[in-house]
């Protein structure tokens, strides 16, 4: 038993609105509220109510974790407009009740008040149910459909056929069914049929307060039939097409995608090629234009650095090494560096004549510097004029 | 020996590869003189009429392949960086108006960067812009300002095949 005032409660839920939300949320999507996401929830905004869920009955205990009892979830689903779809298997159960229900109230017409009072009164809360629950299913549909349709998430297309073929598959066309009126075995035909049975009840039982019952479940049927068929226009005149152009959409998209693959391989569309041209014809320009870039085939061009295709020059060191040994003594080096390269080659390339220069740093030669010659000689490479020592070599050790 | 009304009209925009649309009168006097116009262009010129819905097109033997690949590709790459970007591509191509300086964007930071380079009408904004100056000229799309423009019906063209390749495709795949 509730020790609180009914106006404590409420106001309980008013000024812990935003965390009971987010409990809500996470009951919608988990099934179950967690022992360490009730505690993350309250932490996060110093709420400190975990006794109270309980002691108000708004959450009930399961093992270690928490939920929130049925009257509360139903509450907030409705305030917040967000319902758990139902599966129209679910759905379909009430057609089994409502059935049933009806048959019982035809055969026990003429029997007990009591009991067939209570039956109304049953087969009414059932209707109402049924009702309410294709109510809620149709607008949580139209709101998945339009998030989808937004694609707020922005799943890729083949996602998204797979969101929109599920939706239709387990949740519009089933639905549709229960409440197609042109079909036989439908509960919307079932309805119609107890909507003009009571019609005739309402009317000419004897007992007035039947009759009364009648009249109040005759009035809801009516009012129930008008939303269901509104409901089943919805499902079929927005909700179908809705989710039908996202999967064409998408049809579309997986072409375009597969065309990409292989755009040059593929088949085209035929469209009209222009045949015959005028010079002076307005068109005559990109006509012509038209007709000569089908021609046209870019090829790929490399363009590589032009050292990498020319013959590299290699110093051969051992090579030029023999022969200033066997030209020893060398009375000048640098004049023998040019002279050497010269009789090889046209001009003298600065990169090869420093090559050569690197002679001097051998092992089996001595060097001698010529310090009368007060005049730097000078050598013109290629890109350069050296000016340069005269420097003397002779063959290490007695020569 | 009297001629439908437009008569010069309609064959001179019929033969230089243009769609009459729905919305253009010709449409309307084609669409009333079908089997003329059908037996006309077949027995003068061996060509094929046409006649959908909203739009009017004829074909030949020898068809604008090259142009038909280049428009496919315009229309595969805008619709799937228009997915990307989170829009609905259908209903963009069918009801919004474009900017070229948008589809500059969207062309110049797709992922088909290399079909795009190698394509010498949408290879820089100078070709496109050159290029929907053909699709204009085909009536493929509609010019609503300098540098904007809308498609008109023919786009059913492109994109039904795109449809019909993606099924041709699917179905290619659960055989196989």
């Amino acid at each position: 038993m509730l020790k609180a005032e009914p106006k404590t409660i409420l106001n309980f839920l008013a000024n812990y609105f935003d965390s009971l939300k987010d409990l809500f949320d996470i009951q919608a999507a988990d099934g179950i509220i967690q022992r360490e996401r009730l505690a993350q929830v309250l932490a996060e905004r110093n709420d400190n109510i975990e006794v109270t869920l309980l002691e108000y009955k708004i959450l009930r205990k399961i093992g270690e974790d928490f939920e929130f009892r049925d009257t509360y979830f139903k509450l907030f689903e409705f305030i917040l407009n967000e319902f758990r779809p139902l599966l129209p298997e679910t759905i379909q159960k009430y057609e089994q009740s409502i059935g049933k229900l009806f048959q019982k109230i035809r055969e026990g017409v003429k029997g007990d008040t009591l009991i067939l009072r209570n039956r109304i009164d049953d087969l009414y809360n059932e209707i109402k149910e049924f009702s309410e629950a294709v109510e809620k299913n149709t607008i949580r549909l139209l709101a998945e459909t339009r998030e989808l349709k937004s694609n707020v998430d922005k799943l890729d297309y083949k996602e998204k056929v797979r969101k929109a073929s599920f939706w239709i598959d387990y949740y519009i066309i089933p639905l549709n069914n229960i409440l197609d009126i042109n079909h036989v075995d439908s509960i919307t035909n079932k309805l119609f049929d107890i909507s003009q049975y009571t019609n005739v009840r309402r009317l000419n039982f004897n007992d007035e307060s039947i009759r009364v019952q009648f009249e109040k479940l005759y009035t809801f049927l009516v009012m129930t039939n008008d939303n269901l068929l509104r409901q089943s226009k919805l499902l079929t005149n927005e909700l179908l097409p809705l989710i039908e152009r996202i999967r064409t959409e998408s049809i579309i998209l997986t072409g375009w995608i597969e065309f990409l693959k292989q755009p040059y391989k593929s088949p085209v569309p035929k469209i009209f090629k222009p045949e015959r041209n005028y010079p002076y014809s307005n068109d005559m320009y990109l006509n012509a234009k038209e007709y000569l870039e089908q021609f046209i085939t870019e090829e790929n061009i490399l363009v590589e650095d032009p050292i990498a295709n020319s013959d590299k020059w290699v110093f051969n060191k051992e090579l030029y090494r023999s022969k200033m040994l066997e030209q020893l003594p060398i009375d000048s080096f640098f004049d023998w560096c040019g002279l050497t390269l010269r009789s090889e080659y046209k001009d003298i390339e600065t990169d090869k004549f420093f090559a050569l220069t690197g002679l001097l740093f051998e092992d089996d030669i001595t060097l001698e510097l010529d310090e009368t010659e007060k005049d730097r000689k000078l050598i013109k490479t290629s890109q350069m004029t050296l000016r340069v020592p005269k420097i003397k070599i002779l063959k290490y050790g007695i020569s | 020996m009297e001629f439908p009304r437009y008569h010069k009209d309609i064959v001179s925009d019929l033969m230089s590869g243009k769609f009459i649309l729905a919305s253009d009168p010709k449409f309307v006097s084609l669409k009333e003189t079908e089997d003329f116009y059908t037996q006309f262009f077949k027995e003068s010129f061996g060509y094929e009429l046409e006649i959908k819905t909203d739009f009017a097109y004829i074909l030949s033997y020898e068809t604008g392949e090259q142009l038909s690949r280049d428009i496919c590709l315009f229309f595969a790459i805008l619709s799937f960086e228009l997915d990307k970007d989170g829009k609905n591509f259908l209903e963009e191509i069918q009801y919004a108006e474009f900017e070229t300086e948008k589809l500059d964007e969207y062309f110049t930071n797709s992922s088909y960067a290399e079909l795009i380079l190698n394509n010498n009408q949408m290879k820089d904004a100078f070709s496109r812009k050159q290029f929907y100056t053909t699709l204009n000229r085909r009536n493929i799309i509609e010019k609503t300002g300098e540098n904007k423009f809308t498609f008109t019906q023919a786009y059913k063209v492109f994109i039904d095949f795109a449809a019909d390749f993606a099924k041709g495709k699917l179905n290619a795949a659960s055989e196989s």
